[in-house]
């Protein structure tokens, strides 16, 4: 998290282009250049990978067919290599199988080259959206989780208890203590959690559920 | 048929075919004139072992269906010798004729489907390494366009900016020219590459080309029970010309002719190659099947690139040979044959007339 980010400003984003063509890539730099977009180029997915994408949102805009490694092996290892950003493909000879492969693999956009620039740059721009909100997402979970490993062992039990659907007397019994110190750590729960509400503590528990990390 | 090993048998059908009518005429002759204890009906297997290869599959059932005719008709006229043994050996007789039809024939057709399974393959492969080919050119020259487009939609932006930002949409442009040169160097090595120029010339005899590209298509002929026809003026002035591109004009023209007959009986496949002086210092020669021939229709098409009547072909081949021919100072024709079939004619200037010119 930025200090920029925090401040509300949207962070700077970044477009890495993976073309092993330098007239290709030039150009492109050239054109997202125009637009205002932050691009770095690179003729092939290694090198990508030696400089490394920023910590900031941005989009890949990768050629399929390279020497080395293609476009499309390199999209399938993206997830194993921690590189979560949203992929647009360039193709100088697109088919019909390959581009539904690269869409089922979660691409933005399969263009084939020459490829219309407003269609490129549109894709791009879905691509730095997607990307936004999936950090802020990132983000918000993060945050949440913070939260939670706030609370005391027994007020994360007490917690597990209350979304259930449980009263403080059930809960009381059931963890063997006094219903007052449930209401105690009832109250500590909810302000520690940020929750307004029992719905709200009920919806928060839900996303936290969703959370690999805690399990 | 298509044993390589038989191929001096299937070049010469009609001697074949002699034979066959021969060894008839002989074993029927025999058998009639022996005893009926002598089995001489067996040796029609042998007639029917010629014939597979020969006939189609119904001429060769017909075949064993009349030996076992003759055989019985022997049976009938044989004068002397014991009933019983002469009924035992015509049945043995005619169970050897139809074996060996059955077998004979079922052996022809699996190496039939070999064959074409081979072929198939050789085109497919021919047809793979032309798309490999194209696709590669088509990445060469689409690259740097897509440069050009994405360039070009750049320096629109710089300029439609406010105030238009002059310097980029300049440098825009420089690498949109660059890029544009870059393509049509590709264009330009490409077309370097189709006529391989320059040429080489040399001076060459015809005659020793025709002789080269034969002997490389003497097997393809041999599997194909095309018999061959050599007749080479021995007078021919030698030519000025490049021998590999001639060799890929011959080539062709023989590939092409195989091609043609593979729709005619065995037995009325024949090439016909000719060499010839023609009138006013100029050389030729001629290639000449009995193929499915050339109507009138096609033969406006014969010589455009990309026309085809061969499923999967390309239709470059006559294309190609054309524009060789053409580069020489030459012409090629075609026309249908006379007796059913094709001639593809190619002319060229001989050297010393060239000389004189230059």
């Amino acid at each position: 998290m930025s200090a920029r980010d925090l401040a509300g400003e949207p962070e700077q984003a970044t477009v890495y282009v993976v073309d092993d063509d330098r007239s290709v890539r030039d150009a492109l730099a050239d054109l997202l250049a125009s637009v205002g977009l932050d691009v770095r180029c690179f003729g092939s997915t290694q090198e990508l990978l030696r400089t490394g994408v920023a910590d900031t949102p941005g989009c890949l805009v990768l050629d399929v067919r390279m020497p080395g490694q293609s476009g499309l092996d390199f999209q399938r290892q993206m997830a194993g290599l921690g590189i979560e950003r949203p992929v647009i493909f360039i193709t100088g000879h697109g088919d019909i199988a390959m581009s539904v492969k690269a869409m089922k693999n979660g691409a933005i956009e399969f263009l084939t080259k020459p490829f219309n620039d407003q269609e490129l740059l549109d894709a791009i721009q879905q691509g730095i959206d997607a990307d936004r909100s999936r950090r802020c997402e990132a983000r918000a979970l993060a945050e949440l989780r913070e939260r939670w490993k706030s609370l005391s062992r027994g007020e994360q039990e007490v917690m597990r208890l209350v979304v259930q659907g449980l009263l403080n007397k059930q809960i009381a019994a059931h963890l063997s203590v006094s219903e007052i110190t449930v209401k105690v750590r009832r109250g500590h729960v909810m302000r520690k959690m940020q929750a307004d509400s029992l719905a709200d503590l009920v919806r928060l528990s839900d996303r936290l559920q969703l959370d690999p990390e805690l399990h | 048929m298509k044993n390589p090993s038989r191929s001096s048998w299937v070049a010469r059908p009609r001697m074949r075919a002699a034979a066959i009518a021969a060894l008839l005429v002989g074993i029927f002759v025999f058998d009639t004139g022996t005893n009926l204890e002598i089995a001489g009906a067996v040796f029609y297997v042998v007639v029917i072992l010629l014939a597979i290869g020969l006939l189609s599959t119904r001429g060769v059932v017909a075949l064993a269906a009349f030996c076992v005719l003759l055989t019985l008709v022997s049976f009938a006229l044989t004068p002397s010798g014991a009933r019983g043994a002469g009924l035992a050996n015509s049945a043995i007789s005619i169970a050897a004729i139809g074996i060996t039809a059955y077998l004979g024939v079922k052996r022809a057709a699996a190496e039939a489907a070999a064959y074409e399974a081979r072929s198939q393959l050789v085109r497919m492969a021919r047809m793979t390494n032309l798309g490999a080919f194209t696709a590669s050119i088509a990445h060469e020259v689409n690259q740097p366009l897509a440069a050009v487009v994405t360039s070009a939609n750049a320096s629109l932006r710089w300029l439609d900016q406010d105030p238009p930002n002059l310097d980029r949409a300049r440098r825009s442009v420089d690498r949109i020219i660059a890029d544009a040169n870059r393509a049509s160097a590709v264009i330009a090595r490409l077309r370097g590459l189709a006529r391989r120029e320059p040429p080489r010339r040399e001076r060459i005899n015809l005659n020793e080309v025709i002789a080269e590209a034969v002997t490389l298509a003497r097997q393809e002929l041999g599997r194909n029970g095309i018999s061959l026809q050599l007749d080479l003026a021995t007078d021919v002035p030698p030519v000025l010309a490049d021998r590999i591109q001639m060799q890929q004009v011959l080539g062709n023209l023989l590939l092409n002719a195989i091609e043609a007959m593979e729709a005619v009986p065995v037995a009325r496949r024949g090439l016909e190659v000719r060499s010839f002086q023609e009138g006013s210092g100029r050389v030729a020669f001629a290639v000449e099947d009995s193929g499915v021939g050339l109507p009138a229709e096609m033969q406006a098409h014969l010589f455009e690139a990309f026309w085809t009547t061969k499923p999967g072909g390309m239709g470059m081949g006559l294309a190609i040979c054309q524009s060789i021919v053409e580069s020489h100072g030459g012409h090629i024709a075609a026309a249908p044959r006379l007796r059913g079939g094709a001639v593809f004619q190619v002319s060229l200037p001989a050297e010393e007339v060239r000389h004189e010119r230059a």
